[in-house]
């Protein structure tokens, strides 16, 4: 079957199979920063902005996403210029192996986006579906900390 | 591996039905879609997606009461001004505890009946509230959630389209209450307590334990250990100790029967204290 949506603000066209998932269809795409974790909706490594909310690829039919907007961590930067999450991941260290950041940084967005001061428990609650294997939260959360605070001041990176 | 060879988008609801009629147990309805794709059986071939069919709006009405369409997610749920203001936001305190955001942010409140999973927190509390569904299956119709529960094997083979919750009269208390080993795991045990309190004691007592594990199920023995009580501290103690008594606790994965047991007396005994503590206030 073919579906339309918009991936990162541009229009796309494309073939598929009415079983698929979305986070399927969109690494075939090229969009690899969307990461294959447990395919179970647990580790929120495949988050991606849905219509602009945070929701897990991997549980998604791809059918579903007929006339959706998704954004994907590949749609943030704007050419070298990191979007101010990501900066923030960046400059807090927020990152180990890094596998599990594309999804944190969605899951991010979608919280600030609608609470652009959020609390540190609302931070956690945000990202109680992105799991971390290497780290301990910390640096993500004061990394979303630093965001909110450059994304108050109207800042486009820190 | 997925064996879906069709995802339909029917124009109405009637379509919707008829293609289920048709399709039979090969086709699924959809409306997040996480269950489905989490837990989609080997002979579903076909998805049937309602969710441009179903409302997704949260309504105030009666004077209190609360209407939902089906296709309202859970976070949307959560966000709605009208749901946070509803019972002293005990829709609130409950969907805050189900699974996690990415998760809410996909499933819907329909789906979330639609499964009858034995550990769902919506259904223990609206079980709790006396939600009325609406639904359609070949025409409009609607009952209790307790009394479709009766027949749980066939939620998923009914399309439903909205649930009411009843306007909470003065002096009506409600609290919820879950049991889980991390933050957004499925629970070990769920509870929901509602009654009323007037200078007669206690009436119109609903109390609801899930995830036993079976699915919620009302306590008729909690119930009438409270009815008519002033809900006095040795009143509540009385009452959680039934609670344990009764459940029909057994082992599973999540917990041990005995370890229920011992959840469902701290369960009822918190919700009630909560209760008595508002009433008292």
């Amino acid at each position: 079957m073919t579906m339309t949506l918009t991936i990162n603000g541009k229009k796309r066209t494309l073939t598929i199979d009415p079983g698929e998932k979305l986070l399927d269809v969109l690494r075939r795409e090229g969009y690899m920063g969307v990461k294959k974790g447990c395919g179970a909706g647990d580790c929120g490594a495949c988050a991606v902005l849905f219509n602009g909310r945070a929701v897990n690829s991997c549980l998604v039919f791809a059918a579903k996403a007929e006339g959706a907007e998704i954004l994907t961590i590949e749609g943030l930067a704007t050419g070298e210029v990191l979007h101010p999450v990501q900066e923030a991941f960046l400059q807090e260290g927020a990152v180990q192996c890094g596998y599990c950041t594309p999804g944190m940084v969605m899951a991010t967005i979608d919280l600030l986006s609608r609470n652009p001061d959020p609390s540190e428990p609302e931070i956690r609650e945000a990202l109680s579906g992105n799991l971390c294997r290497c780290t301990g939260y910390v640096k993500q959360v004061n990394a979303v900390q630093r965001a909110a605070e450059w994304m108050k001041g109207g800042e486009t990176r820190g | 591996m997925s064996n879906i060879k069709t995802y339909q988008r029917p124009a109405s609801l009637e379509d919707a039905w008829r293609l289920l009629s048709e399709e039979g147990k090969t086709a699924k309805l959809v409306g997040g879609a996480v269950d489905v794709g989490l837990f989609a059986p080997p002979e579903v071939a076909t998805l049937i997606d309602l969710s441009h069919l179903l409302s997704t709006s949260v309504e105030s009405r009666d004077g209190g009461g609360l209407v939902i369409g089906a296709g309202v997610t859970l976070t949307e749920l959560l966000e709605s001004p009208q749901a946070q203001a509803y019972g002293g936001g005990i829709l609130v305190t409950m969907l805050r505890q189900v699974a996690s955001p990415l998760l809410r942010n996909a499933a819907t409140l329909g789906g979330a009946l639609a499964s009858t999973h034995p550990w769902s927190d919506v259904i223990t509390l609206l079980l709790a509230l006396d939600a009325q569904v609406r639904r359609y299956s070949g025409h409009p119709e609607e009952a209790a959630l307790e009394t479709l529960l009766e027949s749980r094997g066939t939620m998923d083979r009914v399309i439903i389209s909205e649930v009411s919750l009843p306007r909470l009269e003065e002096r009506t208390y409600i609290d919820f209450e879950k049991f889980v080993r991390t933050g957004f795991d499925v629970g070990m045990l769920n509870c929901a307590c509602r009654m009323s309190l007037s200078d007669d004691g206690c009436a119109n007592v609903r109390v609801v334990l899930g995830g036993t594990p079976d699915i919620a199920r009302r306590s008729p023995d909690v119930e009438a250990a409270i009815a008519g009580t002033s809900l006095t501290a040795s009143d509540i103690e009385k009452a959680a100790a039934v609670a344990s008594e009764s459940i029909p606790a057994r082992d599973d994965v999540r917990a041990s029967g005995a370890y229920r047991r011992i959840l469902a007396k701290a369960g009822v005994r918190r919700c009630l204290q909560r209760m008595a503590q508002k009433a008292g206030e």
